[in-house]
């Protein structure tokens, strides 16, 4: 089934909400491949279908038509239970709000998804410190996010994102909410999991942000309007740590974890 | 003025929003109060049926009751007829102590009075149907009738020898059925027994040919009716055995067939009351958000802050004396059923006296205020800003709860985790499950226990209708507790759900399927659910022994496991609904939503 290296595979794909004359088509006949270790940054105006079509390639929305697949899965038709499956697996997410679970700490929020994968209690906290402090939180650990700048809760979100060694980090508009400042720190750990062969798709808003990706897709009414290659930053195809070729999840973090020093 | 129509508009407002809620706060006070005044009305109730029969039957002042029968008997009670206190009489008369079987073959004991054909100025039966006696035919007294299925025309047979039924009636000079017979032969006791009359002659004849027992009674009425007791009194020492019932001891004898429905109306009502709390506090927590950005906005447009409470109070307020208008008017209308379980009184049933009605409504203003006073206070405090912004309720971390939820599969993970989120609905919901099951350990009990028949020899061809009454009650009162917990842990389920609803919708884009998070929605009611049930059980088994008898039976232990198991297999299963429909709501929408 090993047709290309594309993790993330889209065919046709239609998302419409509504109905009769309301109706809105926020995505359009979308055909998307995303190669592992590809960075693809996503861009356009607001209400285009951005959110719609990350949720769609990350299993949380279903299509109204076209075919989505993951690492050679297709997975638009799977159950609830099974995407949830997939979710934990091969996905993590980044949102623009944080999404934080307010009552727990920063170190407890990453441990979730591990939690959730059945990792043990005290794999999913090993793994929860080296990733706060992969993003420069281990003296926040014990915080609950009310007490953490966006900026951190942001990097929280994204070390929980990492937690289970995910083929993609689907992020939605991640330095919205963000200052300047906390922009360039999420942005510096986009770069390094770039480096590290992390296949990653961002929607942004942000020029600075997308000047980081390997590829710009602009989007307008559901539809991609182009699609350009960026020179200079990009890395081409992950020659990274292989990921989901079955590397344990502690070993892939081997490649993420040297790139700091 | 103006600030009342504030108000006004505002609960009206409030109203037409959550419908929901003011129903079942109206129908949670209406059932509670219902309850309550049915409970406290039986007594005034009963006194007043048996006052009107006495009136209505020219009923004796007092009953001189002698356990023997000839000569000196009847002197010693024809002596009493001649006292100065006394200003008419009727007797003395013979009790003859005999079985009836009706044509149905059902058999019972008997106490067949000899009256005159015209009766007297004392102790006048008052026929119902049929007519009064005549020579060979037998009346019936109603409550007895009843019981049997008899009525005129149809013929029972008394101590072997057929009688026609040629009239019912009722009086006031015995207690209702079955303890018309009093006293037993020899002034012993006696069993459960109807009463019927007969021509003198003919009590005599039957007692004369089957050589049965037979007492003598005599009906006095006095100068004072209310010195009936000092009557008694001055007459005890006499050589001859007699037992003296004034009317005032047969108006509280009346009440023996409701021993145990008051406790169980008036204990019922607490408990219902109790769960009308618990039920509408969970709903104002629920919605104490809205009320504090609410309050909020009414202070920043100048309101004082008593004008807050108000609103606030008002809404609960009227709609718990609507409740309570409601439960009174329900009781009015049952309380003839309720308070007199036999035929044996007449007379129309007064509404609830004012005591009463001023009990009713304490107990619907304390649902109101007790469910709102957090929520209100807490809005009242909220300085104008914070209220303004305010989301959900403040997080706390319980770093022991997180440590030990790891250790757990997913679902009682999460459960683990909401649980500890409110920790005050978990007491809540502990609290109404505890409840249900003090209700079911107390309809097992009353289940439970020995009871004879009033037919002959304790057969039940004839049942035994205090217990009827209590078990008909009880149930009544169990499946009404029944239904407010089952509305509550819909309730606490789906109020969980929403506040939830946000961290549900992480987890599952972290990989949490649906099934796992209904799961632990459900796991959330479930894991308080179960020291409240397994608490449940030791406090009914107390709650009961408070009015107990003290010889009474306890439920088999088999079936109160039995009770506590079905009432958590059954919250599972309330649970599971509302969780579900939660837990299928898409995660993208909800995700959106809570950015926005
Ligand atoms: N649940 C929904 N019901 C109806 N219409 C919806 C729904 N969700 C999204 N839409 C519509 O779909 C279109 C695309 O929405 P989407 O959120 O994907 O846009 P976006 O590009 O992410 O915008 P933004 O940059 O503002 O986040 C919009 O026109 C929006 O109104
Ligand atoms: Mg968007």
């Amino acid at each position: 089934m090993n047709v290309s290296s594309a993790v993330v595979r889209a065919r046709g794909l239609v998302r419409t909400h509504g109905r009769g004359p309301g109706r809105v088509r926020a995505v359009d006949e979308v055909d998307l491949e995303v190669p592992q270790g590809q960075t693809l940054a996503v861009m356009g105006p607001s209400g285009c279908g951005k959110s719609t079509l990350l949720h769609l390639l990350g299993g949380l929305e279903r299509p109204t038509g076209g075919e989505v697949w993951m690492d050679g899965r297709r997975i638009d038709t799977l159950s609830e239970r099974a995407l949830a499956r997939m979710r934990r697996r091969s996905v993590g997410f980044v949102f623009q709000a944080f999404h934080l679970v307010e009552e727990l700490t920063a170190a407890e929020n990453v441990e979730l998804p591990a939690l959730l994968a059945g990792r043990s209690r005290r794999q999913a906290r090993r793994r929860a410190s080296l990733l706060l402090e992969r993003v420069g939180l281990a003296d926040r650990a014990r915080h609950l996010p009310s007490r953490l700048s966006g900026g951190q809760r942001q990097r929280v979100a994204v070390a929980r994102a990492l937690v289970n060694d995910p083929l993609v980090v689907f992020a939605d508009e991640p330095t919205g909410n963000l200052d300047t400042a906390a922009t360039l720190d999420v942005l510096r750990i986009f770069e390094d999991l770039r480096a590290a062969g992390q296949t990653l798709v961002i929607v942004t808003h942000d020029e600075r942000v997308a000047a980081t990706a390997d590829r710009l897709i602009s989007m307008r009414d559901g539809m991609f309007v182009d699609d350009t290659r960026l020179a200079g930053t990009g890395t081409g195809t992950g020659t990274g740590t292989g990921t989901g070729t079955g590397t344990g999840w502690l070993g892939g973090l081997g490649g993420l974890i040297g790139l700091e020093g | 003025m103006g600030s009342v129509v504030l108000v006004v508009r505002l609960v009206l407002a409030d109203l037409r929003r959550h419908k929901a809620q003011a129903a079942m706060l109206l129908l949670a006070v209406t059932v509670a109060t219902a309850t309550m005044a049915l409970g406290l009305s039986l007594r005034g109730v009963s006194d007043a049926l048996y006052e009107q029969t006495r009136a209505a039957t020219a009923g004796p002042d007092v009953v001189a009751l002698s356990g023997d029968t000839g000569p000196a008997v009847t002197a010693a009670l024809a002596s009493l007829a001649d006292a100065p206190e006394v200003i008419a009489h009727h007797g003395p008369y013979r009790i003859v102590y005999a079985t009836l079987s009706t044509r149905d073959s059902i058999s019972s004991p008997v106490v067949v009075q000899g009256f005159a054909e015209t009766p007297g100025a004392v102790n006048r039966p008052l026929v119902t149907s049929g007519r009064w006696v005549r020579s060979g035919g037998t009346v019936l007294e109603r409550g007895f009738a009843t019981a049997l299925g008899v009525g005129v025309g149809d013929h029972v047979t008394i101590a072997g020898r057929s009688y026609p039924v040629v009239g019912i009636a009722v009086t006031a000079a015995t207690s209702i059925y079955p303890w018309a017979a009093q006293v037993g032969p020899g002034g012993g006791p006696s069993d459960y027994s109807g009463l019927a009359w007969m021509t003198r002659a003919d009590a005599r004849t039957l007692a004369s040919s089957k050589d049965l027992p037979v007492t003598s009674a005599l009906d006095l009425k006095l100068r004072d009716p209310a010195a009936a007791d000092a009557f008694r009194h001055a007459h005890r020492a006499s050589d001859i055995r007699i037992n003296f019932h004034s009317w005032q001891f047969t108006a509280v004898q009346d009440m023996v067939i409701l021993g145990d429905s008051q406790p169980i109306l008036v204990v019922g009502s607490w408990l219902l009351g109790f769960l009308a709390i618990t039920g509408v506090a969970a709903l104002a927590a629920g919605r104490a958000v809205e009320q504090t950005r609410r309050a909020g906005l009414l202070k920043a447009v100048g309101a004082a802050p008593g004008l807050i409470a108000a609103v606030l109070l008002t809404e609960y307020l009227a709609l718990a004396l609507a409740g309570d208008a409601l439960g009174l008017v329900i009781a009015r209308l049952t309380v003839p059923a309720i308070a007199s379980p036999t035929a044996s009184r007449i007379g129309d049933a007064p509404g609830p006296g004012g005591a009463t009605v001023a009990t009713a409504t304490v107990l619907a203003v304390a649902v109101a205020v007790l469910s709102t006073l957090r929520p209100t206070l807490r809005a009242m405090r909220t300085a104008t800003v914070t209220a303004l912004s305010a989301t959900a309720h403040q997080p706390r971390h319980r770093p022991w709860l997180t440590a030990l939820s790891a250790l757990l599969p997913t679902p009682l993970l999460l459960g683990l985790r909401l649980t500890a989120r409110r920790p005050g609905r978990a007491v809540l919901q502990a609290c109404s499950t505890a409840t249900t099951v003090i209700a079911l350990v107390a309809l097992l009990t009353i289940n439970a226990q020995p009871e004879r028949g009033y037919g002959l020899d304790g057969s039940f061809a004839l049942p035994n209708l205090r217990g009827e009454h209590d078990r008909r009650l009880m149930l009544a009162v169990t499946v009404l507790l029944v239904a407010l917990a089952v509305v509550n842990t819909i309730t606490f389920t789906w109020t969980t759900a929403m506040e939830a609803r946000a961290n549900m919708a992480v987890a599952r884009t972290l990989g949490a399927t649906p099934g796992q998070i209904s799961a632990g929605l459900s796991a959330a009611q479930l894991l308080p659910s179960l020291p409240g049930a397994v608490l449940g059980v030791p406090l009914g088994v107390g709650l009961l022994s408070l009015f107990a008898a003290r010889n009474a039976a306890e439920a088999p232990s088999a079936s109160l496991l039995g009770a506590v198991l079905a009432t958590l297999v059954a919250t599972a299963a309330l649970t599971a609904l509302p969780a579900r429909l939660a837990a299928r709501r898409p995660v993208a929408r909800i995700l959106s939503a809570e950015a926005a």
